[in-house]
């Protein structure tokens, strides 16, 4: 493992952390007040923030020029987005 | 009659501590408890499993990741396989029956099961803290002691991921249930590292199903809700505790946990 790993780590918890919170603060308000579109919102970013840590992992790896993992994590990135365009046209 | 909210977050922080705990996201656990336990549709305890594990391995990633246990390069090169597995199996959900699918899965669980039992005293580590990692191995901190371990039969590691993908987004199970032991067992990671580096890659892996899931409308918001509320304490106690269980004593819990499960499902699809 490289030596700027433990930074990148360090980045990739806030990313999750401010994630979960905003999405928990998003359903907790939603279950509340019994309105769907705050707990659609509160899912929807759930679901969002793993592809957020993986958009941080493929730009701090490509920003230490660790290119070669780079492009693995940009790759699961594709893969993702191509999970949405599916999604989306179902 | 669906169950209350209060139950439901009970058993979302109930499956996140134990799948936590165990480096596992907890949908082994939680889909049978929705399903038979409350009555929960299966196709709806599926979906909301998915959303609940990326909360469960979301939140336990921030405390490994902490402690440097995740192995970062290792999770990348395998989250390709398993992110892939999690958009077919996502994709196949609706082809093949449920009763096909717990039969299989059973078999597979206590199979997983007894190959780690027998293999709970084995460690994958060389005592040379100064030994070469390989391209994927790395460094072990415990105690004051460092150790190394070397990432063996990597394709092996990477099939395991294709498939644990794919019931994962089969099954609505994050797929540690199958990674932590192929990892521990065949590719000479320590089970610590094995669970860490697995949570690492679920929540990406239960990302890429659950989009299908969530457009063919099967996410029961207020369900799903109450569930991953629950998963966040519970998953981040697990964590914490994690620690302090010693190894082998992990790995006997993990079999003991797959041959339970295994039958329970495999009986299920009879």
């Amino acid at each position: 493992m490289n030596e700027n790993a433990s930074g990148l780590d360090k980045t990739i918890e806030v990313v999750l952390m401010l994630g979960l919170a905003a999405s928990a603060l998003l359903l907790v308000l939603g279950l509340s007040l019994g309105r769907s579109s705050l707990l659609q919102a509160g899912v929807l970013l759930l679901m969002l923030t793993p592809v957020g840590r993986v958009v941080v992992v493929t730009l701090g790896l490509f920003h230490q020029g660790d290119k070669l993992f780079g492009f693995v994590s940009l790759g699961i990135l594709l893969i993702l987005i191509s999970s949405g365009i599916v999604a989306l046209r179902l | 009659m669906l169950p209350s909210a209060t139950m439901l977050i009970l058993t979302g922080a109930a499956t996140g501590l134990v799948g936590s705990l165990l480096g596992l996201g907890g949908g082994v656990f939680l889909v049978p408890l929705l399903s038979l336990g409350l009555g929960v549709p299966i196709r709806t305890a599926i979906a909301a499993s998915l959303i609940s594990v990326i909360a469960t391995a979301s939140a336990s990633a921030t405390v490994s990741l902490g402690r440097g246990l995740v192995n970062m390069r290792l999770g990348l090169a395998l989250e390709v396989a398993t992110s892939i597995g999690g958009l077919a199996g996502g994709l196949a959900a609706s082809l093949l029956t449920h009763q096909q699918l717990f039969v299989t899965f059973g078999v597979t669980l206590a199979v997983m099961g007894v190959i780690m039992a027998a293999r709970s005293r084995k460690r994958n580590v060389i005592h040379d803290p100064d030994a070469d990692t390989g391209l994927l191995g790395g460094r072990l901190v415990e105690g004051e002691r460092t150790y190394t371990y070397r990432v063996k039969r990597l394709r092996v590691g990477l099939a395991a991921s294709l498939i644990a993908g794919a019931i994962s987004g089969l099954l609505g199970v994050g797929g540690g249930i199958i990674k932590v032991p192929v990892l521990s067992t065949f590719c000479g990671i320590p089970i610590r590292v094995a669970a860490a580096t697995s949570t690492f890659m679920i929540g990406v892996t239960a990302a890429a199903s659950s989009f299908i899931y969530f457009s063919r409308g099967d996410v029961a918001l207020p369900l799903t809700a109450a569930i991953a509320l629950g998963a966040l304490p519970g998953s981040l106690a697990g964590a914490q505790l994690s620690e302090r269980v010693e190894t082998r004593s992990l790995k006997i819990l993990m079999a003991v946990v797959l041959l339970v499960v295994g039958t329970r499902m495999g009986l299920e699809g009879l």
